[in-house]
């Protein structure tokens, strides 16, 4: 059973979190309402992964990303999902820059469906990444002039903001309801309009859609 | 007491009254015969030289209307016009005439010591007054009692109204005190060169023409009575000595009208004085163009002190007056502002210069301190502003922490308790989605009003962060150029909220297609610029947004520039300075 740490200093939504994760077959291991709480607990409990808000004491800005980077330094092979409050797709970018593997980040609306919260960190656990649809929105959808992007299908678009996601051609395929040889066709497509190197494995995938996305 | 030029009016009339009276009184009051000097022509001309002591009079009934001066000119007209009454037919006139007739020298000479303000400042000018007027009067009267002007043809009593009794050898003695006035004349003008002496270079002026000009008359006079080698008997000579004589006379109003006109020209060093204080002065400066208009360059300026504990200088050390020093008070209200420490000099010739010239001080240290008095409400208002400010960005901080940790965080986990509800009850189902479908709406907004009030991301990665976020958020392309590195908050805040109140605009109203943000951080402003391509046209008084952003911005002492041609679209610039509002 994939194990997971929990922090957040909201205590009410950490434990009904908790709950959540209990009821969708998870074992939570260990919670923590601070970085440094939660630093020990991924010592003491090395878990599968730790799910971390980004804002907790003692400024209330982004300690979460700090003790991500901590983590992963520490046990690069630990999953990480970063959860926050507001859409910000620079923390995002900053986030999965480095290595995206097993690494997500989720806005924390997202966590009120408990099957897609379940999804993120079955797909982070398997070292998959995880970008939250509304981050890739945000990102795919800033106004630009004259870009590559104006040049990709609606249907193209659409594979663009899943790859983006995180997701595999088979969780893409999976998720349109297509052909896994069709999600293939596009995604060679894609590459070659927007002049990407085509056929990384999946996060590096991630890597490049966003590092094309993202704002200079 | 002020000057008015009725009352000059009355005084220049009753100088020429009297000046009139001394020349032509003879022809009014008798038919003749005439001592053979006294001819219509001759009293033309002397009458038109007299009118020479027109502008003195003036002059020093207009510098001093209070003063003894002008009094003083007018009692020597009438003192010179004594001698007319020897022209009555009758013994008190002849009397009146002797008795009064030397008295309009012993008013020049008081006049020279007395000159310019009128007082005899010092007690030896006093003294030498006193006692000239004391032979000139009592004494000679005293003489009176005994002479019988007929004596030696015979007694004619008659034409003395003091005679009491004749005694000639009594009258002789009392009558050689009159020799004195040589001695009397020669310390006066040694005393008017005295006080030339010690005067201050600004009175100087005033009394060199009197201190130089009356010895030269008393030169000329003892000249001619020395001058042995005249032929008295030649009638042209005799002529041409009495002229001379003359000259005095006509030299004298001009000796007085040069020094009084040295005055006023001196007073006219107020005006210049006021308009220098009128540019402004820099600090400090006021003592030293006091002492330029005052010629003192010993002036010393002291202030009251604000706690009222007595006088300091300039540089705020305790200040003491020190001895043989004279003080000019300057006072408002009954309150001391200032004391100008000068030399004693300077009230003994020209009290009124002094006070004006402390006048024109006391309205530069009153604008001065008045003009303080707006500058630190002004800095207290700023300040009060840039708290306001402060505070209401404190606050939006506190709400959006309120909203974070408590609304938001209870809703989430509502929605997520609600979802695992699902499935379990199959009556409640749709009842539990539609709940869940408003709570995420609910979420969603609360998390937008949340972001508004306060972005972390600006408190955490700063303005060009901050501003990339806002870029994304708007529906127009926007570019953001230049990274203004981290700044004091409520400048990072005040550059935000202008920027995100910019781009809202352009996109509600503006029509543009594209959007650009520039950041630069120079000079010690932080300048932030929002550029659209749209329709223009915006007008910053009717937008309240502009309006509000716009005292925000000035809150913290920056500049707000709103650019908007109608079809050249519109710029947005912020200039917000580093180090606080400057004073």
């Amino acid at each position: 059973m994939t194990r997971i740490v929990l922090a957040d200093d909201a205590v009410l939504l950490r434990e009904a979190l908790a709950a959540g994760l209990r009821a969708g077959g998870f074992d939570v291991v260990g919670q923590a309402g601070d970085v440094e709480g939660l630093l020990r607990l991924v010592n003491t409990e090395t878990p599968d992964v730790v799910i971390v808000d980004v804002r907790m004491p003692p400024t209330h800005t982004t300690e979460g990303l700090e003790a991500a980077r901590t983590i992963r330094a520490q046990h690069p092979k630990m999953a990480i999902l970063v959860l926050s409050q507001y859409v910000e797709t620079r923390y995002a970018v900053e986030l999965i820059r480095d290595d995206p593997a097993g690494i997500g980040y989720l806005l924390k609306d997202r966590v009120t469906r408990l099957d897609d919260l379940a999804d993120a960190v079955r797909r982070v656990a398997g070292g998959g990444s995880v970008i939250d649809p509304e981050v890739v929105a945000r990102l795919l959808g800033r106004p630009r002039r004259h870009s590559p992007l104006d040049e990709l299908t609606p249907r193209e678009r659409e594979i663009l903001g899943l790859m983006a996601e995180g997701r595999s051609n088979q969780g893409i395929a999976d998720r349109l309801v297509l052909e896994l040889k069709t999600v293939e066709g596009h995604v060679r497509q894609i590459f070659s309009k927007l002049a990407l190197e085509p056929g990384p494995d999946d996060h590096r995938r991630v890597l490049a859609v966003l590092h094309y996305l993202k704002p200079e | 007491m002020k000057p008015s030029a009725r009352n000059l009016a009355v005084v220049l009339a009753v100088s020429v009254a009297l000046n009139a009276w001394a020349q032509f009184g003879p022809f009014v009051i008798s038919p003749g015969p005439y001592h053979w000097s006294v001819t219509i022509p001759n009293s033309a001309f002397n009458f038109t030289f007299g009118l020479l002591w027109l502008p003195v009079v003036a002059l020093a009934y207009w510098r001093d209307p209070g003063g003894w001066l002008w009094k003083l000119f007018l009692l020597k007209d009438a003192a010179e016009g004594t001698w007319v009454f020897g022209y009555f037919d009758s013994p008190i006139g002849w009397t009146i005439a002797d008795v009064f007739g030397p008295l309009s020298s012993a008013i020049l000479l008081h006049l020279a010591l007395a000159f310019p303000s009128g007082r005899l400042e010092d007690s030896f000018d006093r003294w030498l007054v006193r006692l000239v007027y004391l032979i000139v009067l009592p004494i000679q009267l005293l003489g009176f009692l005994f002479l019988d002007p007929c004596a030696p043809e015979g007694s004619c009593g008659a034409n003395n109204v003091l005679l009491l009794v004749r005694n000639d050898q009594l009258f002789f003695l009392i009558s050689r005190v009159g020799l004195l006035s040589p001695i009397f004349a020669i310390l006066a003008v040694a005393e008017v060169i005295r006080h030339w002496r010690v005067a201050t270079p600004a009175a100087r002026r005033i009394v060199a023409p009197v201190a130089f000009g009356m010895p030269l008359v008393f030169l000329v006079l003892g000249a001619w009575w020395l001058a042995p080698a005249i032929d008295r008997d030649d009638i042209r000579v005799f002529m041409l000595q009495n002229k001379a004589f003359d000259l005095p006379i006509y030299l004298t109003p001009m000796v007085f009208l040069v020094g009084l006109m040295q005055a006023r020209l001196a007073r006219g060093a107020i005006a210049d004085l006021a308009t220098e204080l009128g540019r402004g002065i820099p600090l400090g400066g006021l003592r030293d163009a006091l002492a330029r208009t005052l010629r003192d360059p010993t002036l010393q300026l002291a202030y009251a002190a604000p706690d009222g504990s007595g006088l300091v200088d300039p540089d705020g050390r305790p200040f003491e007056i020190p001895a043989m020093r004279s003080e000019t008070r300057l006072e408002r209200d009954g309150q001391l502002l200032a004391v100008l420490v000068h030399d004693p000099a300077l009230l003994r010739e020209d009290r009124g210069f002094v006070d004006a010239v402390g006048s024109v001080a006391r309205m530069a240290l009153e604008n001065e301190r008045l003009s303080a008095q707006v500058r630190a409400q002004l800095d207290e208002v700023r300040a009060s502003r840039q708290r306001i400010v402060e505070a209401g960005d404190a606050e939006r901080r506190r709400v959006e922490r309120d909203l974070h940790d408590g609304a938001q965080q209870r809703l989430v986990a509502l929605a997520m308790r609600l979802d695992a509800a699902r499935g379990t009850t199959t009556e409640a189902q749709a009842l539990i989605d539609q709940a869940t479908a408003e709570l995420g709406v609910a979420i969603s907004e609360v998390r937008q009003l949340a972001r508004g009030l306060h972005p972390t991301i600006l408190t955490e990665a700063g303005l060009r962060a901050a501003i990339e976020a806002l870029a994304e958020r708007t529906p127009i392309p926007v570019e953001v150029d230049g990274d203004a590195g981290r700044h004091p908050a409520n400048v990072e805040a005040t550059a935000y909220f202008v920027v995100a109140e910019a781009l809202t605009n352009v996109a509600r109203y503006a029509g543009a297609s594209h959007a650009a943000v520039s950041l630069r951080a120079a000079d010690g402003q932080l300048v932030v610029e929002v550029r659209d391509d749209g329709r223009g046209g915006a007008d910053p008084a009717r937008g309240s947004g502009l309006r509000g952003l716009a005292d925000r911005v000035a809150a913290i002492g920056g500049t707000l520039e709103v650019s908007s041609p109608a079809g050249s679209g519109t710029t947005v610039r912020a200039s917000l300075p580093l180090e606080g509002p400057v004073a």
